[in-house]
């Protein structure tokens, strides 16, 4: 009888610890939520605190929602704090260097990460021209975001869309004269 | 037995001598390795720049013989829209007008025949002298990520790109004129404004190419218009082609102002406190 006893109180302490390891469960699932509010740095640190944790598929979408909240309250400042965080995503392992580096610059910078690479203009631009262009004018929407609706920095814009505009010039003229051989 | 000593009197001095020497090469080599980081670009040499000077004397020459024959050309295409000769065939003094107009087109190809073969050549000279330093300087010397450092004047280039000078595009002024303004930007312009030289020069290549473009045409209507003459006789009402190839000697010669478009006025200089992130490029 008192075996029996103590098999059932067994079982039922085995099937309530089953179950509270189970609660914590949907609880993590349910934090992946990307923060809410207007204030980035309060936004930031609960990124990162989710991130680190088991949200890191959710990168993508923790970045984009500091993004609106930074809009909604841009400046100068902001800039830096995007590069903190991205530095620590990178320390993190969320992200390679070369990805930060790239997510950073394409947004906050004034150079374009679309015209990047390791061989001469001739042989490596000239033949996708309009489509390093397409991907430089797609880039500077970006960087209308970064720096103008994010970090209030028109100007730095303003040299990244004269920049675009000489490149797409100068390019024009050096292709054609990579061509005429 | 005492291990001899490594250095004497005599090595010590000649590893001194040794080291200082070490040291000045390295500074010698460290200042132009500096330098390369914002490449010098050799878009104008002196040739080049004689190419340009010629072109707007050729320009020029050509300008003073064609403008005359041109504003005729204009007011007799006027004389002939307010006559409402379009509507009449017919009509004896439309004839008139039509066949005066014919003859002052012939008169403006026949001028444009005499002087497009120096104007051609000279043109081509100063193309192919760019294509050549363009596709020696920006096509094969640089990468991608160079070539933009270099139009936004690399890192420190910052003076550099408060003093460049704008450049107003490909029309809206006289040939002469441009070729005048491109010489004085270019000769009076130092080799440390490398990244607007490189929009200077892509800007009078292209200028160079469409131009030659129109030499071409405007020889091919010469050999057209010549063919008709002598069929013909008379144009009668001037032609679309015809009125084509006016407006396109009319633009390249005495500029099209409406279609004025400043192309390298200096950018805004990046505030020097500005935030500069470790992840900068």
């Amino acid at each position: 009888m008192n075996s029996t006893k103590a098999l059932i109180s067994a079982a039922l302490f085995a099937t309530v610890s089953f179950t509270a390891g189970c609660d914590t469960q949907p609880v993590k699932a349910n934090a992946c939520i990307p923060p809410q509010g207007y204030d980035l740095d309060v936004a930031v640190s609960q990124s990162k605190s989710d991130l680190s944790d088991v949200c890191s598929f959710q990168f993508d979408a923790y970045l984009e929602r500091l993004m609106n909240i930074a809009e909604s309250d841009p400046k100068p400042a902001n800039k830096e704090k995007f590069s903190e965080f991205l530095l620590w995503s990178n320390q993190a392992g969320l992200l390679s260097k070369q990805q930060a580096k790239s997510i950073y610059n394409r947004y906050f910078n004034v150079k374009y990460v679309s015209l990047m690479g390791d061989y001469n203009n001739c042989s490596l631009t000239c033949p996708k021209q309009q489509e390093v262009l397409a991907n430089m004018e797609r880039e500077l929407l970006d960087k209308e975001r970064g720096l103008v609706k994010i970090s209030r920095d028109t100007s730095s814009y303003q040299r990244a869309d004269r920049l675009l505009k000489e490149t797409e010039l100068v390019l024009e003229a050096t292709c054609t004269a990579c061509g005429a051989n | 037995m005492s291990t001899p000593s490594k250095f004497n009197l005599s090595d010590s001095t000649g590893l001194q001598l040794f080291s200082a020497l070490v040291i000045a090469w390295m500074l010698l080599f460290a200042i132009p390795t500096q330098a390369a980081n914002t490449p010098t670009l050799k878009l104008f040499p002196t040739t080049v720049l004689e190419d340009i000077r010629h072109t707007g004397s050729v320009a020029k020459e050509m300008e003073s013989g064609l403008q005359e024959v041109i504003s005729r050309l204009d007011q007799q295409q006027q004389l002939i829209i307010d006559s409402k000769c379009e509507e009449a065939d017919d009509d004896p003094g439309c004839a008139q007008l039509n066949k005066q107009l014919g003859a002052t087109y012939l008169e403006m190809l026949n001028i444009m025949e005499s002087n497009l073969p120096t104007m051609e050549q000279a043109v081509e000279t100063t193309r192919k002298s760019l294509a050549k330093r363009l596709r020696k300087e920006l096509g094969n010397g640089m990468t991608p990520w160079t070539l933009q450092e270099n139009l936004l004047g690399g890192q420190s280039g910052k003076q550099a790109a408060q003093t460049r000078p704008s450049l107003r595009g490909r029309s809206g002024m006289r040939l002469s004129d441009r070729f005048s303004q491109y010489y004085k930007l270019v000769s009076n312009s130092s080799s440390s404004q490398g990244s607007s030289m490189a929009v200077i020069a892509s800007d009078i290549y292209l200028d160079m190419e469409e131009t030659a473009d129109l030499i071409a045409r405007t020889r091919q209507e010469i050999s057209r218009a010549t063919l008709m003459g002598q069929l013909n006789q008379s144009f009668g009402v001037i032609t679309p082609e015809m009125q084509e190839v006016v407006s396109g000697v009319k633009a390249i010669l005495f500029g099209d102002p409406e279609s004025e478009m400043p192309i390298a006025a200096p950018p805004t200089t990046a505030d020097s406190t500005a935030y500069q992130s470790p992840l900068s490029l």
